[in-house]
């Protein structure tokens, strides 16, 4: 009698297999058994099918449902779930969309999966403390350079050749208003955050962007400050700061270690 | 909060996104809810905070889905620390997960697979379930699953298999009334035989879902209202075992809540007329 192991590895074999064959593991008259095996086939495409389109709605609507189907079916092959939390699937769609032949004429597709798996991370993402703006007014001024912000848990910086928030907005289902988008808009610097009221996606200055990508990379104030104003000369720091702490961007902060030091005990 | 160590015998319904809004702001009167656990493993967000608000007013059960209990893969560890952490901090009355397997050597299929009827297959389960339940620190519930391949192999039957899995790991059991039926069709057995062979005492949980009759046998695809044929054997069920926690579950192309309610409802009937046979 064959294990328990070698059942299982038959069963997922039979389940990709895509030639109709009864397995032979199965009870019961062969025809049968392939249509019944069919059943489990039909079942996980669908699944995935389903939670896909539930994490990428744009680009369901983008591709339309049959060639979306396709290119699901097609990831899932390349790409097979590994967890099973069918909730975390879906996170490389974005790279597998760039060399997904069928869709090479939409060279965009690929960030705005990166857009819509962004929003999806957001939505689940840790939460955080209140900005501690009290113990960020103690430390002494001379502190400052060192400091390195912290983003929320859920903030995530995307960068596009493409205007992927005006398709992505388009593409919702209650837009109103001409759906067209002209690519010679150019690209995109977005914010994806999670907000009070939900998900809120922010096209960002040329400054700002690079302020919070070097606070994502754990740069000091001083050398993020420094980037902002060499890619936006007129970029004003102290505004970007505030509205940061305000909107729950910026979370945390870590000072520098002569700070702590000279901390009053 | 409610407390945590009992789910109500009574009529509860699975909770799914898009009712979740409804019941946070009527808070309608159900007598308990059961979520798929995997649906609540984010460390923060909107979703967990509304389960947290709703746990403070029901019961709650908590459905595992994605476990992969039966398969020889080895147990994810990650899974079973976001479980622990996601029961640390709702406190649920139950916590369930199927008597199947999802993937292996690696790859999940993110779907309830069925074990064969085996010796091996009963040790290895034990076996997991012991180490669940060790891992966790509490007696979890085993759902009976619905199929529609059997094995060759298989030389006991399932309710034999599902019978000594409850009485080596002094597990609980949930049973699904819907399975057994749709399998008892599938796969030409008694459903009574199968009801017959499981230990009464067990028996923490009942479900009950829809069937698709339309394919070339029955599919458990919890889209549709419980069959008649269902609600027969889910009486006979509660004649059996007495009134126990029922779960109304709808899993796809969801309909209105009312809807959920009217079905729990016909299952508190059943339930009810149980006490008064009793009483």
């Amino acid at each position: 009698m064959p294990s328990l192991r070698d059942l299982q590895i038959r069963f997922s074999d039979a389940v990709l297999a895509t030639d109709g064959m009864a397995p032979a593991f199965a009870r019961g008259d062969a025809a049968t058994a392939a249509e019944r095996m069919a059943i489990y086939r039909r079942t996980i495409r669908s699944n995935y099918r389903n939670a896909l389109g539930a994490t990428y709605p744009v680009l369901k609507r983008l591709l339309g449902m049959r060639l979306f189907n396709a290119a699901v079916d097609a990831y899932v092959e390349a790409e097979p779930s590994r967890s099973g939390d069918l909730n975390v699937y879906g996170d490389a769609f974005d790279d597998f969309l760039a060399r997904y032949a069928p869709a090479a004429e939409w060279p965009w597709l690929p960030d705005v999966a990166r857009l819509e798996w962004a929003i999806d991370q957001a939505a689940i993402a840790a939460d955080a403390p209140p900005f501690d703006l009290a113990a960020l007014a103690a430390l002494p001024e001379k502190a400052h350079a060192g400091l390195r912000f912290v983003l929320h848990p859920s903030a995530q910086l995307i960068e596009s050749h493409y205007p992927i928030l005006h398709i992505w907005q388009v593409n919702q289902t209650d837009f109103k208003g001409p759906a067209e988008v002209d690519l010679r808009e150019g690209g995109d610097s977005l914010l994806i955050v999670r907000g009070e009221c939900g998900v809120d996606i922010e096209r960002l200055n040329p400054g700002e962007a690079v302020l919070l990508g070097g606070f994502a990379a754990g740069e000091t104030l001083a050398l993020a400050a420094d980037l902002a104003t060499e890619a936006e000369p007129a970029f004003d720091l102290p505004a970007a700061l505030r509205r940061h702490v305000a909107n729950h961007v910026l979370a945390a902060f870590v000072a520098p270690e002569s700070a702590i030091e000279e901390r009053p005990r | 909060m409610t407390p945590g160590h009992a789910l109500p015998v009574a009529a509860g319904i699975g909770l799914r996104a898009p009712h979740i809004g409804y019941v946070k702001a009527q808070r309608p009167p159900v007598a308990w809810f059961e979520v798929h656990s995997e649906n609540y493993f984010a460390e923060g967000g909107p979703a967990i905070a509304s389960l947290e608000r709703i746990r403070a007013d029901y019961p709650l059960s908590l459905h595992g889905v994605g476990l992969s209990l039966g398969s020889t893969d080895p147990l994810s560890r990650a899974h079973l620390a976001k479980l622990a952490s996601l029961i640390a901090r709702v406190e649920p009355a139950l916590v369930s997960e199927h008597l199947s397997w999802s993937g292996v050597g690696g790859r999940h299929f993110n779907d309830l697979l069925p074990l064969p009827c085996t010796d091996e297959a009963v040790a290895h389960v034990c076996s997991r379930v012991a180490e669940v339940q060790d891992i966790l620190g509490r007696v979890i519930a085993l759902e009976n699953v619905s199929s529609y391949v059997g094995f060759a192999d298989s030389d006991i039957a399932e309710w034999e298999f599902v019978a000594a899995v409850v009485a080596r790991t002094g597990c609980k059991l949930l049973l699904d009334v819907n399975n057994v039926y749709v399998n008892a069709v599938n796969h030409g057995f008694d459903a009574q035989t199968y009801l017959a062979a499981m230990p009464d005492d067990a028996v923490a949980e009942i479900h009950l879902a829809g069937f698709d009759a339309r394919g070339p046998c029955l599919i458990d695809t919890h889209g549709a209202r419980v069959a008649p044929e269902v609600w027969a054997l889910y009486r006979s069920a509660i004649e059996r075992f007495g009134a126990r926690p029922t779960l109304i579950e709808w899993d796809v192309d969801i309909p209105e809540f009312s809807v959920l309610e009217t079905e729990a409802l016909a299952a508190t009937t059943i339930l009810e007329s149980r006490d008064a046979i009793a009483a």
